[in-house]
């Protein structure tokens, strides 16, 4: 791994279950994250839980309801409340998969990642690297949420995935992923039209 | 046990996913569609049997329904809706599973020993009697399945009639076992009937295990001919079995071009029997009473009734003692009176007899008798095909098959009767009767009068069966039609037509449809008891390369002949 393509930190986790977690950040840090990122963090044990950013939160509190109703908000007011609130952004990941003794696996991780573990942002490489393995049987995760638009996530992860993998001539790799999502929406009709309409609609961009 | 090791070299098209022994196996295909056929024959191994079956049908089908119901290539973009209908849209094949053969455990592994020491035969194909497993996967047979299935040419009585339609795979017919019962050829007009026949009896011939005795009405067998719609010259077996074939004409004077006959065939009045006369009630449209006025006619006249009743005159009188006019000596009433006939029953019989007695080729004393002639050939392995020449009507025909076969009949019987009685130690030579337009001979009301049904029915067990050459299979009696061992068939339109080939075998379902859409000229199926399964083939053509094919090495080795016959010199060519 190139120098400029180290991971980057993007927060620090506030809880976490095998099959997803959530992070937190501050709104400074919100630039890099990005619906349908992959992401990692790295255990005590240096082994590594890989996922994707499936939603990014902003709670609100008192004082930014208090503001909200007001008639006007100064200028330094937002800019107080967004950027030196106490409360962070945060970054909900779905669990898609780890690494023990170098070997990344697509399945869930026997143990979740800790409080306060920082959250890093996979580089290219990785990106590449981890979806190509196992005939990308980590799309599966993916199809099994329930309370998100997983279009949507399908849409962001592969558009990331598809540049990355083009960037590194692995041409093939968004075929095979299409592929992919067939077999394994196939049994289902409306969302796997659904999938297909959005993947259509990116294309066509 | 050569092919033990030996897994079928074409590729997998398919697996099986569901089916059964009655409602055929369903198999899910792996290659376009295009690339298979109705009729295919396929191969299915699983775990130490191969199974062989037959297609009978393509279906499409989708995972969802709603997958085929839109046209996907509308909707997604393009490689999206290239992968989605491979993924969701299929081609099913419905197989019919027909034989299967147990190829025991791997010649190497330790199970080989234990196993082939239980197994000391080859193994061989039988009867399908259980099913393969899910997704076995599934080829179209290659040239080893089906010469395991059908045989290996030999150009004798391994006789290749044609090829599998997909990848040419040669298919032969057991002519040994093709000649066991009657068999038949089918197909409407324009099918290709005659070349096929003419092709099979040539392979009968060259194999030279059976007699033939061919009732050209036609003339279409012996001489060369020249085909109606190519315009081409076609070969006659006279002129490639100069030898083997006896050529006969019906009556004096009766040609084949510039051909020659062997000798011409004359019936003598006295070996017409009332039995001959019998069979043709319908088509002389003879009375009831007419049985008995036969009856007497023979116990009066024994073997010269037909020559003193057709001396008889019709309405002759002579005037008595007593001045009144009563029936002249020489006529059909005064016989019939003292035979205790109503003279009016013989009148009306020797009437309408005179359509026989007028016939050229029944004459009282004939320089030759050609009748035995037939049969001495045929007894002599020779071949004999009779051309009926002018007298083609459909009168000559039944009298002349009928008169002929009879004959036959009776040889064989006694020639068999002899064999087992230890009378003689000679077999009986086989011997195939071919009958063209076989419904005018066998159909539901002639089929109890003529010979051909008993011999259909019972004359396997004398060596003699038929081989029956018909558009119209439907108009043959049922319970002849059942007998039939082999049966080819070309492209039959007919629904009637179709169920009559099909009866009696099993997959009637499935064979139905190909029958129908078999291409004329090119195709036929082969089904019955005399092949291992079901096939629809291409088949061979009957062209000059059929001829080097047949003679081969044999046609090299008379280098001399050959030199001589192209000199003129020499006819033998067989």
């Amino acid at each position: 791994m190139s120098e400029t393509q180290t991971s980057i930190p993007i927060g620090k986790l506030l809880r976490a279950e095998n099959s997803r977690f959530v992070a937190g950040c501050r709104v400074r840090e919100l630039e890099t994250p990005a619906l349908g990122a992959l992401v990692k963090v790295k255990l005590e044990d240096q082994s590594e839980i890989y996922g994707l950013i499936t939603r990014i939160l902003i709670n609100d509190d008192s004082l930014v309801r208090q503001l909200v109703s007001g008639v006007s908000i100064p200028t330094e007011y937002t800019a107080d409340n967004r950027y030196n609130r106490n409360l962070p952004v945060e970054i909900h990941v779905l669990t898609v998969g780890y690494t023990q003794n170098g070997h990344i696996s697509h399945r869930l991780p026997p143990r979740p990642p800790l409080s306060l573990d920082v959250l890093h942002l996979c580089n290219s490489d990785e990106l590449c690297h981890f979806t190509s393995l196992n005939e990308q049987a980590y799309l599966r995760h993916i199809l099994r949420l329930l309370d998100q638009p997983v279009e949507e996530l399908l849409a962001a992860h592969l558009r990331q995935a598809k540049a990355a993998h083009d960037a590194a001539n692995d041409v093939n790799w968004y075929s095979l992923a299409c592929q992919k999502l067939i077999t394994l929406l196939r049994d289902d009709y409306q969302r796997l039209t659904s999938v297909l309409d959005v993947l259509t609609d990116l294309e066509r961009e | 046990m050569e092919d033990q090791t030996l897994s079928t070299q074409n590729p997998t098209i398919g697996y099986v996913i569901s089916g059964g022994l009655e409602a055929n196996l369903d198999v899910r295909l792996t290659v376009p569609p295009q690339e298979v056929q109705e009729g295919a024959f396929v191969v299915i191994d699983s775990n130490n049997w191969r199974f062989y079956g037959l297609v009978t049908d393509l279906r499409l089908t989708a995972i969802d329904e709603q997958y085929a119901n839109q046209l996907n290539s509308q909707r997604f973009a393009p490689h999206l809706a290239e992968y989605l209908n491979k993924q969701t849209l299929f081609t099913d094949l419905a197989v019919m599973p027909v034989l299967m053969k147990d190829n025991g455990p791997e010649v190497d592994s330790p199970e080989y020993a234990t196993w082939r020491h239980e197994h000391t035969d080859d193994p061989a194909p039988m009867p399908v009697k259980t099913i393969p497993n899910h997704h076995a996967p599934v080829k179209l047979a290659d040239q080893t399945d089906i010469a395991d299935i059908f045989g290996e040419e030999n150009n004798k009585d391994i006789f290749r009639v044609g090829s599998t339609r997909e990848q040419g795979h040669p298919v032969c017919l057991n002519l040994d076992k093709f000649v066991q019962r009657s068999s038949g050829i089918f197909g409407t007009t324009g099918s290709g009937k005659s070349f096929l026949a003419r092709m099979i009896l040539a392979g009968l011939i060259h194999a030279d295990h059976a007699s033939t005795l061919i009732f050209d009405m036609h003339n279409e067998y012996g001489p060369d001919t020249t085909s109606s719609d190519t315009g081409n010259s076609v070969f006659g077996l006279k002129g490639k079995f100069t030898n083997k074939v006896r050529l006969v004409g019906l009556g004096a004077g009766t040609k084949f071009g510039n051909m020659p006959s062997d000798f011409n065939l004359e019936i003598s009045h006295s070996d017409i029997t009332t039995e001959d006369v019998l069979q043709l009630t319908q088509i002389l449209n003879l009375k009831e009473t007419s049985a008995t006025t036969l009856d007497k006619l023979e116990n009066d006249f024994h073997d010269n009734w037909f020559n003193a009743f057709m001396q008889m005159n019709v309405g002759g009188v002579v005037e008595n003692e007593d001045g009144k006019m009563e029936p002249a000596p020489d006529s059909v009433a005064f016989w019939a009176r003292q035979a205790g006939i109503h003279p009016g029953a013989a009148e009306a019989l020797r009437s309408k007899l005179g359509r026989l007695f007028n016939r050229p080729y029944l004459i009282d004393a004939p320089a030759s008798n050609g009748l035995k002639a037939i049969i001495t050939a045929l007894q002599d392995k020779r071949h004999v095909v009779l051309s009926f020449g002018k007298y083609d009507s459909e009168l000559d025909y039944l009298l002349v098959t009928n008169l002929i076969t009879r004959k036959i009949r009776d040889a064989w019987e006694q020639s068999t009767e002899d064999f087992h009685s230890g009378r003689s130690k000679t077999e009986p030579r086989p011997l195939v009767v071919v009958v063209e337009e076989a419904h005018k001979l066998l159909n539901r009301e002639m089929a109890s009068q003529t010979i051909f049904s008993t011999i259909a029915r019972e004359m396997r067990k004398y060596y003699v069966t038929l081989l029956i050459i018909d558009q119209r299979p439907s108009q043959i009696y049922d319970e002849v039609m059942s007998q039939l061992g082999t049966r080819i068939s070309g492209s039959l339109g007919d629904e009637d037509d179709i169920n009559a080939v099909l009866s009696g075998l099993p997959g009637r379902g499935g064979l139905r449809g190909m029958l129908s859409k078999l291409q004329p000229k090119e195709e036929v199926l082969m089904l019955g008891w005399g092949v291992p399964m079901p096939i629809p083939i291409r088949s061979r053509r009957y062209d000059q390369q059929f001829w080097i094919d047949l003679f081969g090495n044999e046609q090299k080795t008379k280098t001399k002949e050959g030199i001589l016959k192209a000199l003129g010199m020499d006819d033998d060519s067989d």
